[in-house]
């Protein structure tokens, strides 16, 4: 199956302050959570990485925000339009057995994934509780069970652990979110699966240019965020200043 | 896609022939891809039939494995991007274990490129690869990322007079020399490599650049550099000059590249001298376009009328 796709935007708008929701049109039959699309931005040298968040038969939805020339072009399209992508792309989360207690944890735009993450969980019958953090009520994103406005997602953390028990918990968000999800992970004993973000190139695994250290059972080595990751065992993650 | 470059026939009905002829080494057509930007080529198995290429070169090997820089090694420019990898590569042994293997199965025509910190690096990896039969090499010697090695060979004329000749003395087969823009008189350099015993000359490799990205947070500013390499569309006009001065000063064939995106871009490698070209840093804007160049290379040479790849060099270069 080839990897390079082209598909015609079936629906974009404006979810909330500089968040755009992008529905568009493919051939894949299958794209899990936690896998990533790669869009090409004419006059741009380096494609744009979006995580999935939510996948039907024949259309994929991105959720991004709107912070550079590429988003910003992105955002000027139109239902009809045609992108240039590569999918699917990178590794997935693993998904929690029925029965089995998943805590979400989505800060900001990193509610992405969770999203796609929550609905295929609770379609295989997990437990599932989605938390996710806003700046403010403006760029608030719908769909979790919980939504917290300024401060911190992981200000009540503890409280929502000790009461719900999650044996899993997944986060996506900025670095200091994710390094703080392992930390109160690694204290309660819980396992963390993190979908990571760095600056791409290629987005296949060849150029290097995304890498991170790991320090798993062979030791410390590289791991390339787009085609080892996104999706990381938080505690094998060597976080870098 | 679904079309082959073979598809096509010149005006005698003849299938268009776009082979390369190097003597030691031979290619279907001219078009390669660069080191650093294809790996060892498994990646792009996804995206096009590696198959239907020249060649891929690829990423730099070394004796040892390299785990490469630390810190940020991306930074995207105006038409182009910076980059400091480091080098991060599996080694020659891992190369010859688990790479080697796939392209021979794939029937992938493939050059190695190498690169090391002394002559004696060099000079081990070139015996290497003539008791492995690596039918080509293309020395790096021109990798502005690591300290106390690359960039001086590739920058002073009796340093890579006296590697390669080191290299040669162990290697009989294709030697490519590749060179670094990063100096005041390149054919002076070229010139080196030639008497030296190289094969073929392949140039540009990137350009020393800064990227620089200001953040600020009312007065507070936060700054960070990204020193290394630019490469893209933007190289362009630099690689031509470049190549079109080695073409003047030397008599080996030559593979340009550097920022070639099109087949525009390759008819103008070709003009100024190339007998060749690699595609790299297009190959992470559009995975596809080393083959798609194959096709629409042979499509132009159909429907303009030469004969073939030969034909439509020879007019360029009249």
């Amino acid at each position: 199956m080839k990897k390079n796709h082209k598909g015609k935007i079936l629906n974009i708008e404006t979810v909330a302050k500089d968040m755009v929701k992008m529905q568009f049109a493919t051939e894949l039959e299958s794209i899990l959570p936690g896998q990533f699309v790669s869009i090409l931005i004419p006059n741009k040298t380096l494609r744009r990485p979006f995580s999935v968040a939510d996948f039907a038969k024949g259309v994929i939805t991105v959720i991004f925000k709107v912070k550079g020339d590429g988003t910003n072009y992105l955002k000027s399209l139109k239902t009809g339009d045609i992108i240039d992508y590569l999918a699917p792309l990178g590794n997935t989360f693993s998904l929690a057995n029925s029965g089995e207690k998943a805590l979400l944890i989505g800060a900001g735009i990193g509610i992405a994934p969770m999203l796609y993450l929550n609905k295929t969980l609770r379609q295989n019958g997990a437990e599932t509780f989605l938390i996710s953090g806003f700046r403010n009520e403006e760029e608030a994103i719908n769909g979790s069970d919980k939504t917290v406005i300024g401060g911190s997602v992981l200000d009540n953390i503890q409280n929502i652990i000790d009461e719900f028990k999650p044996e899993i918990i997944y986060s996506c968000g900025p670095k200091i979110v994710l390094q703080m999800v392992c930390d109160i992970a690694k204290r309660n004993g819980i396992k963390a699966e993190i979908a990571m973000e760095k600056v791409m190139a290629c987005g296949i695994g060849v150029c290097r240019g995304c890498v991170i250290k790991l320090n798993g059972k062979e030791g410390v080595k590289n791991a390339s965020v787009c085609a080892d990751g996104p999706v990381f065992n938080g505690a094998e993650v060597i976080w870098e200043d | 896609m679904g079309r082959l470059a073979d598809e096509f026939k010149n005006s005698a009905g003849q299938f268009v022939d776009l082979s390369v002829d190097f003597k030691k080494f031979k290619m279907k057509n001219p078009v390669m891809t660069a080191s650093g930007t294809y790996g060892y080529s498994d990646e792009f198995d996804a995206f096009l039939n590696v198959k239907n290429l020249g060649a891929i070169v690829t990423k730099g090997v070394t004796l040892e494995v390299r785990p490469g820089n630390e810190g940020r090694r991306i930074f995207e420019t105006e038409a182009g991007m910076i980059n400091r990898i480091g080098l991060e590569n599996v080694g020659i042994e891992a190369f010859l274990s688990d790479k080697l293997p796939k392209l021979k199965e794939k029937g992938i025509n493939f050059v190695l490129n190498i690169a090391g910190k002394t002559v004696d690096d060099y000079v081990r990896l070139a015996e290497i690869c003539e008791n492995k039969g690596i039918t080509a090499i293309e020395t790096n010697v021109s990798c502005p990322n690591v300290k106390s090695g690359c960039l001086e060979f590739g920058t002073d004329k009796n340093c890579l007079y006296d590697l390669i000749s080191g290299i040669r003395e162990k290697y009989n087969g294709f030697l490519i020399v590749k060179l670094t823009p990063n100096v005041t008189n390149i054919e002076e350099l070229a010139l080196a490599a030639q008497n030296a015993g190289a094969d073929c000359i392949s140039a540009i490799n990137t350009l020393k650049g800064l990227g620089v990205e200001l953040n600020f947070n009312g007065t507070k500013v936060s700054k960070s550099f990204v020193q290394g390499g630019l490469s893209g569309r933007c190289v362009k006009p630099v690689a031509l000059s470049m190549v079109k001065r080695i073409k003047e000063a030397v008599n080996l064939p030559i593979i340009g590249l550097g920022g070639i995106s099109c087949l525009k871009d390759l008819l103008e490698f070709v003009a100024v001298g190339a007998d060749a070209v690699q595609i790299g840093t297009e190959n992470f804007t559009n995975p596809d376009i080393a083959e798609r160049l194959v096709y629409e290379l042979a499509e132009f040479i159909a429907v303009q009328g030469f004969k073939d790849f030969n034909n439509l060099k020879e007019e360029l270069r009249r």
